[in-house]
């Protein structure tokens, strides 16, 4: 099933691997073509002795022009095959990567990132291995056993036939270390993922490990998976040992007997004979190189299944991100915003919102407060269609929510992040992020906007300065800055802020909330706030609680409340009053 | 060659596997001249017409025992050889895994995870090959070479056999040259596939933002070119991989050619017979591995020895934090003390703490607060020899840390780090993690302290929840209460909050540490953090400013102080307090 899968990728390429496939077939005629011109050199003149020179020099030419041209094919088909092979993988790449795209948030919360990553290179990276090696190995080998029988046949048709047997004996091996060799080579390579992952995982908590004293501990368990994997390593090399190598070498060995035995017990002892056996003996020689080939890539051809199979479960899933739907193309216009009753759970048992209304008028702030896990990300997840409410509606400007196709949507909606995000590439890209319209201009006015333009054009190359992987490179308060920038450059109709706390000096973060109060002005704001100080001048506070909204009302009406507001209102302020005192 | 000198203490520590394996390499190396013999004299046999069954029958047998033999010993020596080769990874994974245990924080921040996992398996592959494959290659390219030529030249014909050998040569030499391109080029296709790689990782954790932004499109794009550049790369691979076969093929095609052309003039002397040209032929088929082998052979001599090089390099990294002469291994208690004048971590660095002078006496909490980077973390990095304090600077119960062992200083403190690390494991292996025959209870204990209890008993295994990369996901806070259990499990003497709470929010922060006073009273704690409650209650606080410490004081004398302190706290407060009326605070 898996296999037909991955050969229809090979449809593209018909025309070059029919070209290939001629080539290999030339070449095969030409390699096995060598022992037979031999064998009438020995028979027709050798044994009898006698040179014409005409007819020697053309036997000659013919074997070297053979050699030479069937040479310049095998490096021609060879490479034709792996250039094929990794087209193909580019292709099954680029699919499962814009798969991946258009996949629902729900998808990434239950797949683990780095399972997801490693499936999209390192599992495809294991079916190149497939096309690369293993196919093209096979095909080019069992097309070489074909091409040897058929020689085999030209030369003597009785012990060509009673050859055959050699077929099912061939594949009979083939089949039995198929089976054994399986769960050793599974074994082998789940012991060498466990030390990796062992590995990996001490060299990051290594200073842990060493607070806690656990060195000892921790190396008699590596000690311990190590030593399975060494004995996992042992099993395949017995195997191998028992069922490869030394066995075909076995085979070629007793079929030579029964070479030599069908010519001495035939007793047909002309000379017209000794080319043949010449040839026989030569070819059989052949035959076994690509048998040991074949029974050495059969390992991987399992492992290389399994790789592919996940790769297609993940093209097959269903979890698509939920996208416009409808015939017309709204969009938004005024920016307000309307919850109606709506109700949400990510795995379909726990509901993490219940019953959730409100609406936000256009340039109106509406904070969200609670505590972690109060459902105050999964109102904006939802706001930002990553995903879709259970039931209840959502509309913007009176037009529910999947009415609008993705561009209007992400278009007007400026979202930023709790942990701002950077990409790999420079300044000016990450705030551009490849919007087409934006101009310079406009990428260094939004930056101005928001004060990041200060510290920006104090690197050393400016808006070009390089950005490195995850942005490490800048302070989590300039990561911020820019990311405010990135959304002001949109200049969205509605703003989804998810406030980022922890590990701000207290002057940025001075310089980041201004930069929040002008980037309110005029805009729909949904605002995440741990810090209730930031929020009190919001036109509406809902307070969460376990996915339900239990409070509501402006900063001055929900004091007055003395509910829980009130009551994580004074927690915050405690010292406060202290000092009052 | 030198990598088999440098592999010598291993060859003679695995005597008895090397010593028997080369020898039935050599014995099979013997049997291997005898089929083509037999081969010879049923040909010569045949064209002479005198060919009985008898002689075909003992002859024929004579070869089943040959190959039988061969067969039993291809087996044991590949057993014995490559067995040793696993064991020689084995062994140097080993060792690795306990130096890299022996290193300082200081060595982990010189070198990327990736390259030390690097060396630890591409490297120690690398070297194994060269053990395993590298004595194979030479046993088999020098002995099983050399006897097939001998054969060849001493049984047959000396001149044929000078003959036909005249291309070989060149295989040998361009394998090896194909190897080191193919190497070189594989390299940079790697390089181009861990840049594909990252790429992937940035889209996945990036997912969000890609999202929100409608940015799917433009990452689709900037994927196929990255996946056009690796295969460009693969495809230069190829076209040196496509090299190896014709390669070989057109060298041994023109062996037989010269073997075959020639040897008919020397059959026509009179010099040979037809059956000794047949089994020169098959001899000059069995010179095709030996010649490939020493093409291998110096690849795999070149890239083993770069690796054991790299290896040893790092072995050679000796310890920078060690147990000093006549340490005491007692639990270190009492009074805290820093007498820091300077402190760098390199020399003609910066200072990162300047007189730094202050005690915390026992029993007593300690807060710590000031700037990202003005020195918190290294200070209680210098009170665990994380890094190494100048000697005599930092004590505990009047003794110096470096005054400790390691294993004692360590044992008296728990650490609940900046950055929380957990392992692979279940919630109840992380949280018993320096105590691993702690009970439930113990567990269940530190767990509650740390206010995780109610969040473990949520999830969907309890406490035999597996966390990290194969396991669920939590949040920051959960991990760092988790972590936070994990070291008050071991009721440490000194307890070490740096920057811990920063995920949790206000309300939880508050029943950890007053649990904490609570279970925590007589023992010393040093907190240091960004929200200025959770060090409220400290006894004495220090306030950091680019190394050194600025203000001290209690809570209520730092605000009276008017400095940093109080200025950070009335900013955390001001605009609460202006809402609530206006009016100055105090």
């Amino acid at each position: 099933m898996v296999m037909r899968r991955l050969l229809r990728y090979l449809k593209p390429h018909r025309k070059p691997l029919v070209i290939a496939f001629l080539l290999l077939l030339l070449a095969t005629g030409a390699d096995v073509a060598g022992p037979l011109l031999v064998k009438v050199f020995i028979d027709d003149y050798l044994t009898p002795k006698v040179f014409p020179l005409q007819p020697l020099v053309l036997l000659a030419g013919a074997y070297i022009l053979l050699l030479i041209a069937g040479v310049v094919m095998e490096y021609f088909q060879e490479f034709a095959f792996h250039r094929i092979a990794l087209r193909v993988i580019q292709q099954l790449r680029v699919d499962v990567f814009g798969k991946v795209q258009h996949l629902g948030l729900s998808f990434f919360d239950r797949m683990p990132g780095g399972s997801l990553v490693s499936r999209m290179t390192n599992d495809t990276e294991a079916v190149k291995e497939l096309f690369v090696n293993v196919l093209s190995t096979f095909v080019q080998n069992i097309v070489m056993i074909l091409g040897i029988f058929v020689a085999l046949f030209l030369l003597d048709a009785e012990l060509a036939a009673y050859c055959l047997v050699l077929l099912p004996v061939i594949y009979g091996l083939m089949v039995a270390y198929r089976r054994l060799s399986q769960s050793a080579y599974r074994e082998v390579r789940q012991r060498l993922s466990d030390l990796n992952a062992k590995l990996s995982e001490s060299i990051q908590g290594m200073g842990v490990i060493q607070v806690f004293r656990q060195q000892e501990r921790l190396k008699r368990e590596f000690g311990h998976t190590n030593c399975q994997h060494y004995r996992a390593n042992m099993r395949t090399t017995r195997l191998n040992g028992l069922l490869l190598r030394p066995a075909v070498d076995l085979f070629y060995l007793l079929t030579v007997m029964g070479v030599l035995a069908f010519f001495g017990i035939g007793m047909k002892a002309s000379a017209v004979q000794i080319g043949v056996l010449y040839a026989f003996i030569n070819l059989l020689d052949r035959l076994f190189e690509p048998v040991n080939q074949m029974m050495q890539q059969l390992s991987f051809l399992q492992q290389s299944l399994v790789s592919a199979s996940r790769v297609f479960e993940l093209l097959d899933e269903e979890q698509r991100a939920p996208v416009g739907e409808g015939e017309q193309k709204p969009t938004i216009q005024q920016g307000r915003i309307v919850f109606d009753q709506v109700y949400f759970s990510y795995d379909g048992e726990n509901e993490v919102l219940k019953n959730i209304s409100f609406t936000v008028e256009p340039g109106q702030t509406v904070a969200l407060v609670g505590h972690t896990g109060s459902g105050k990300t999964s109102i904006i997840n939802l706001l930002l269609r990553f995903y879709r409410p259970d039931r209840g509606e959502i509309t913007i400007d009176g037009v529910p929510l999947q009415r609008y196709a993705d561009r209007a949507l992400r278009q007007e909606m400026g979202l930023v992040l709790q942990d701002p995000f950077l990409f790999v590439g420079t300044v000016e890209e990450n705030i551009r992020l490849h919007h087409p319209d934006l101009t310079s201009a406009q990428v260094r006015q939004a930056a101005r906007f928001v004060q990041a333009d200060r510290f920006i054009e104090s690197l050393p190359r400016g808006y070009q300065e390089p950005v490195g992987e995850r942005g490490t490179t800048f302070s989590s308060g300039q990561r911020q800055l820019l990311s405010f920038a990135r959304t002001m450059a949109r200049d969205p109709k509605i703003l989804v802020l998810d406030e980022a706390t922890a590990n701000v000096d207290t002057e940025t973060e001075e310089k980041i909330r201004e930069s929040l109060a002008r980037m309110r002005k005029g805009r729909t704001t949904i605002a995440i706030a741990h810090r209730l100080s930031t929020i009190q001048d919001a036109d509406c506070i809902l307070v969460l609680h376990r996915g339900e909204i239990v409070e509501r009302g402006t900063h001055q009406e929900l004091l007055a409340q003395e509910g829980l507001y009130h009551k994580m209102y004074q927690l915050q302020q405690r010292m406060a009053k202290n000092t009052g005192a | 060659m030198r990598i088999f000198r440098d592999l010598w203490w291993f060859f003679k520590k695995e005597k008895k596997s090397y010593i028997w394996g080369v020898a039935m390499l050599l014995v099979v190396a013997l049997l291997d001249i005898f089929p083509a013999y037999v081969v010879r004299l049923v040909v010569d046999a045949i064209e002479g017409g005198w060919l009985t069954p008898a002689f075909l029958g003992k002859w024929l047998f004579l070869l089943a025992g040959a190959g039988l033999t061969m067969y039993i010993l291809r087996y044991y020596w590949r057993v014995l050889l490559f067995g040793a080769a696993f064991r020689l990874g084995k062994q140097l994974r080993g060792d690795l895994y306990a130096h890299f245990s022996r290193m300082s924080s200081q060595f982990f921040n010189r070198r990327r995870t990736g390259d030390l996992m690097a060396h630890a398996t591409n490297d120690v592959q690398a070297v194994q090959v060269t053990a395993g494959d590298g004595v194979l290659t030479l046993v088999d390219s020098l002995v099983l070479g050399g006897l097939v030529v001998l054969t060849m030249a001493v049984f047959i014909n000396w001149k044929l056999t000078l003959i036909s050998l005249l291309p070989m040569p060149f295989m040998a030499w361009a394998i090896s040259r194909y190897g080191s391109m193919m190497h070189q080029r594989f390299l940079k296709a790697q390089a181009a596939f861990s840049t594909l790689n990252d790429k992937v990782q940035e889209n996945i954790s990036g997912v969000r933002v890609v999202k929100a932004f409608g940015q799917e499109e433009a990452e689709k794009a900037s994927f196929q070119q990255l996946t056009e550049d690796v295969v460009e790369k693969n495809i230069a691979v190829a076209r040196v991989d496509a090299l190896f076969g014709p390669t070989i093929t057109l060298i041994v095609g023109f062996s037989f050619f010269l073997a075959v052309s020639f040897g008919a003039f020397f059959v026509l002397d009179g010099a040979m017979t037809i059956g000794q040209l047949t089994q020169f032929t098959i001899y000059l088929g069995q010179l095709i591995w030996p010649m490939l082998a020493f093409g291998f052979l110096t690849n795999i001599i070149q890239r083993g020895r770069a690796s054991y090089d790299r290896i040893q390099s790092l072995l050679d990294v000796s310890p920078e934090i060690v147990d000093q002469k006549g340490a005491v291994n007692r639990l270190p208690a009492g009074e805290i003390r820093f007498e820091l004048d300077r402190f760098s971590h390199r020399k003609g660095e910066p200072p990162v703490l300047q007189a730094v002078q202050f005690s915390v006496p026992q029993g007593a909490t300690l807060g710590v607060v000031g700037k990202t980077g003005s020195g918190k973390t290294t200070l209680f990095r210098l009170l665990l020899r994380e890094t190494e304090p100048p000697a005599g600077t930092v004590f505990i119960g009047g003794i110096p840390v470096e005054g400790y062992t390691l294993s004692a200083l360590r044992g008296g403190i728990g650490y609940v780090p900046q950055d929380h690390f957990l392992f692979s494991a279940s919630i109840r292996e992380n949280i018993a993690f320096g105590k691993p025959k702690a009970t439930m209870a113990e567990v269940e204990k530190a767990a509650r302290l740390a206010q995780i209890h109610e969040d473990i008993l949520r999830l969907p295994d309890g406490y035999e929840t597996r966390v990290g990369e194969r396991g669920v996901t939590l949040s920051g806070g959960q991990k760092q209460r988790i972590s936070i259990a994990r070291a008050l499990l071991l009721d440490p003497e000194i307890l070490i909050l740096d920057d811990s709470l920063s995920a949790v929010d206000a309300k939880t922060e508050e029943q950890i540490l007053e649990a904490l006073r609570v279970e925590r009273k007589g023992k010393t704690t040093l907190i240091a953090a960004h929200r200025l409650s959770a060090i409220e209650h400290a006894d004495e606080i220090l306030v950091l400013e680019y190394g050194t410490v600025q203000e001290r004081g209690t809570h209520w004398k730092l605000l009276q102080q008017a400095g940093w302190y109080a200025e950070m706290y009335r900013r955390q407060q001001l605009e609460s307090l202006i809402e609530k009326g206006g009016g100055h605070p105090w």
